[in-house]
């Protein structure tokens, strides 16, 4: 590729993965606000939690193709609207794309961070006869700002490095990932010049480690939370219910097709209903094997993650370590989300291969807790600085050293989020697959290897049935750390 | 003070400790296990690039001589395989693997990883002798007859054909840099039209293809069976798989020759840990497998081999010179060159 191209693709990369993260923030902060600020009804909120965490629960290796089968020339949206809205191909549909794709991850994370805000502030800011745009200002925008530009630099990085998106539907539109994977994976496998793009892709990750530090001076922490109701506004209401019903509608829209498809016989030119493709399925012997590998990988990863998390959050928040150190774990953080994953799983079998970890589950966990870090680290890290930053000096004036004042009294008071960040890693370890990919022996394969297996041989039938499958298992996980997390906290009041 | 900042990199180090710990421990457990059977009772671990239909020849093939439950096959996309060989060698779980041939041969002449096949190999073609070839796989243009009907389209019966203006935007080819099934294209491309020409009628495909020049060599049939375009470019039989199952698919055998790429078995060589099953098993492929594979993969490649399959297309055609590595990068050089 000579330089003028690759500075072409490298402009694309970036504008491309900066336009879908703006996208992605606002559409999350808009969400997370409704939930948090307003008095839009109850089942509103639960439809926005649920719909925009969604997408995570779904394989990304669907994402390109619901895009097609609902957008394209034949989709389902397409047929019932009768024309086709925009060309999928090229920057609509990478931008598409991508915000589905990231939005559940700037969702928790600005989500997560306003639990920790003190609502009462609004009272305040009102009471001194601010406007609503100090207001606003103050008691929600401020304390964000840094939540916001996390979420803004995950959603850049997640877009920056994904491959399987514009692999779909990325057209005439040049993307780094895609130069990296023709390079390190392509005809003539070149893995010299795969490892030059990966680290030239690193190169912004140091800059938003400084960008993350400077945000770091807006970040407030609060004595205590307390939650107030929001005050009637009917028009605020109406505005954001508007929002809140739309919204999910247009994520269901967009992968109802991945639901319908797997019940016809070949979509889009045989639609009639058949079961066909769940029996032949569900018959393959091996499947109960690989669900169960699945499972077990992605609660030991959920469990050693959140603990990993949780000790590099405790680290950076909550000691007294050099700020240096603390600098340091920050951007290993960072630096482990512009990873793309095809290239931890090339590293990882370099790393491996021929030792007693190759091919081994204890390999597949740590490649996850590795190639998942960032999102639980950050989710923690923004935790964390919220909590009172006396409780450990008030503690130790009454005698109980650090350990035990982070074990008394920090982590009791961070149930929910380590609760949330074991549900990311378990989620999103459930539907990983391009570093995976790499790493999974014959004896311990995943859904995900199957899915891509399948997806090799031209069957998407079955990779769709097994998408429900992975889906239909995360959904249900979900609903028992939501019921874990509602019984811990009515055993703490 | 002191303590604060000692305390949270002693629990680090604990935690790690305390991880690492435990997953040596797993790892010795699942590293145990296979070592408690008896040589001969290990499993034959197979990773092969083939496509369904040739697994299931292989599959019957040796579950009929003897070695059903004997063997775990794992399949993987080209490119996947392709760097695992390159990188693990003969470290590699696999006992035994059926790939692309040329990558099977630079594997091989980076790593020096397979074994010589302890079996005769009559191929009509000269093989390496650590290789036996399984399948052959041919190229094909593809149609979606419903598309091409809807916009008025000629059906193409060349190559040169898809380089017409009127199939711009309803064309999808792969990209030869990134998938070895595009090598079909421009292999019949060079063949028959020579370097300078191939080249400038890659420029019409290209153009005409425009925002569907895949990465992946399945892609250009996929976006015909989801009805995005009229015209693809992939290999045969998957457009057949694909017309059998009642889709609108067609595919036409272009005037300048099926070309085709051979997919071969080879065993690996792990020394004293080599499963002595794997060189059975691969025996056992060749003898009793061709006979189904012939069935989706119709061209002959042993001596004595006949094929009476409806599938076999009607310009088979294998290029004038050995299908080495550089003869590949010299075919995608005039693909860039094209762009």
């Amino acid at each position: 590729m000579n330089s003028k191209n690759f500075i072409a693709t490298v402009f694309n990369s970036f504008k491309v993965s900066a336009v879908a993260a703006v996208f992605a923030v606002v559409i999350s902060f808009i969400a997370a606000y409704s939930i948090h600020y307003t008095g839009i009804p109850r089942i509103i909120k639960k439809l926005l939690i649920v719909c925009f965490t969604l997408p995570m629960f779904i394989p990304t290796i669907t994402y390109g193709f619901a895009i097609i089968y609902s957008f394209g020339k034949m989709g389902l949206i397409t047929r019932i609207l009768g024309t086709q809205l925009f060309d999928i191909y090229g920057f609509n549909g990478l931008l598409l794309g991508y915000v589905i794709f990231t939005v559940p991850v700037t969702f928790l994370l600005i989500h997560n961070t306003m639990n920790y805000i003190d609502k009462r502030t609004i009272i305040v800011s009102k009471n001194l006869y601010d406007n609503s745009l100090s207001t606003f200002w103050i008691s929600v925008f401020r304390p964000l700002l840094g939540t916001l530009c996390c979420a803004f630099l995950q959603s850049f990085f997640l877009c920056f490095t994904d491959f399987g998106i514009p692999a779909s539907v990325g057209g005439n539109y040049n993307v780094l990932a895609i130069e990296l994977y023709n390079c390190m994976m392509g005809g003539v496998p070149d893995f010299n010049g795969g490892a030059m793009i990966s680290i030239f892709m690193l190169m912004p990750s140091v800059l938003s480690v400084l960008l993350l530090s400077y945000v770091d001076k807006f970040n407030i922490r609060y004595d205590k939370i307390s939650k107030i109701t929001p005050c009637k506004n009917n028009v605020r209401d109406s505005f954001f219910s508007i929002f809140g019903v739309a919204s999910p509608l247009c994520v269901l829209g967009i992968f109802a097709v991945i639901f319908v498809l797997p019940f016809t016989l070949n979509f889009p030119y045989q639609s009639s209903f058949t079961l066909e493709h769940f029996i032949a399925a569900f018959t393959d012997n091996s499947l109960q094997n690989i669900f169960l590998h699945s499972l077990a990988i992605s609660v030991l990863t959920a469990f050693f993650g959140t603990l990993f998390a949780y000790i590099g959050a405790l680290v950076t928040r909550r000691s007294n370590i050099q700020k240096p150190y603390k600098r340091f774990i920050d951007f290993l953080a960072l630096a482990t989300n512009t990873i793309p994953g095809m290239v931890l799983g090339v590293a990882f079998l370099f790393m491996f291969s021929g030792t007693s970890l190759q091919n081994t589950f204890v390999l597949i966990i740590i490649c996850n807790i590795v190639h998942y870090f960032s999102t639980p680290y950050l989710m923690m890290r923004s935790a964390l600085e919220k909590l009172n930053s006396k409780w450990e000096t008030v503690a130790c004036l009454m005698g109980d050293n650090w350990l035990r004042s982070i074990i008394r009294i920090v982590t009791p008071n961070a149930r929910e989020s380590l609760i949330e960040t074991f549900s990311y890693y378990f989620v999103n370890s459930m539907v990983t697959i391009s570093a995976l990919i790499f790493i999974t022996g014959a004896k311990t394969m995943t859904l995900t290897t199957k899915i891509k297996q399948l997806q090799y041989v031209n069957n998407y039938n079955h990779v769709f049935v097994l998408s429900i499958m992975i889906f239909a298992t995360n959904l249900l996980a979900i609903f028992i750390f939501k019921k874990l997390k509602s019984t811990k906290k009515r055993s703490l009041k | 003070m002191k303590t604060k900042q000692i305390l949270p990199m002693l629990g680090l180090s604990l935690a790690i400790a305390f991880t690492a710990g435990c997953e040596n421990k797993s790892n010795e457990n699942k590293t145990a296990l296979p070592e408690n059977k008896t040589e001969n009772s290990r499993e034959v671990v197979i990773y092969s690039n083939a496509d369904d239909e040739a697994i299931a020849a292989m599959t019957h093939a040796l579950d009929n001589n003897g070695f059903k439950g004997k063997y775990n096959f794992m399949t993987f996309g080209t490119s996947v395989l392709g760097g695992k060989l390159l990188i693990e060698g003969s470290n590699i779980e696999a006992d035994m693997i059926t790939m692309s041939t040329f990558y099977v041969n630079s594997a091989q002449e980076k790593n020096k990883m397979f074994k010589k096949l302890s079996f005769n190999v009559n191929t009509l073609e000269k093989v390496p002798e650590y290789t036996a070839p399984i399948t052959s796989q041919e190229g094909a243009i593809i149609v979606n007859t419903d598309v091409l009907k809807k916009n008025k389209l000629q059906m193409p019966i060349s190559l040169k054909d898809l380089a017409k203006p009127m199939y711009k935007g309803f064309l999808s080819v792969t990209d030869v840099k990134a998938s070895s099934t595009a090598w079909l294209l421009m292999q019949a491309l060079v063949s028959a039209y020579g370097d300078f020409e191939a080249e400038t009628i890659l420029r019409g495909i290209y153009k005409n293809s425009q925002g569907h020049l895949e990465s992946s060599g399945s892609k250009p049939l996929k976006l015909c069976e989801a009805g995005e375009v009229a015209i693809g470019f992939g290999l045969r039989h998957q457009a057949v798989r694909a017309k059998a199952k009642g889709l609108p698919i067609e595919f036409v055998d272009p005037i300048e020759g099926n070309f085709s790429l051979t997919e071969s078995v080879a065993v690996i060589d792990k020394g004293a840990n080599s499963n002595p099953l794997a060189m059975q098993m691969a025996k056992c492929i060749i003898e009793n497998g061709r006979k189904e594979l012939l069935e989706n993969y119709p061209n002959v490649l042993y001596t004595g081999e006949t094929s009476n399959s409806a599938n076999k297309s009607k310009y088979p055609r294998t290029f004038e010179r050995p299908l080495t590595f550089e003869l590949y990068m010299a075919h995608q050089k005039i693909s860039e060159n094209a762009k």
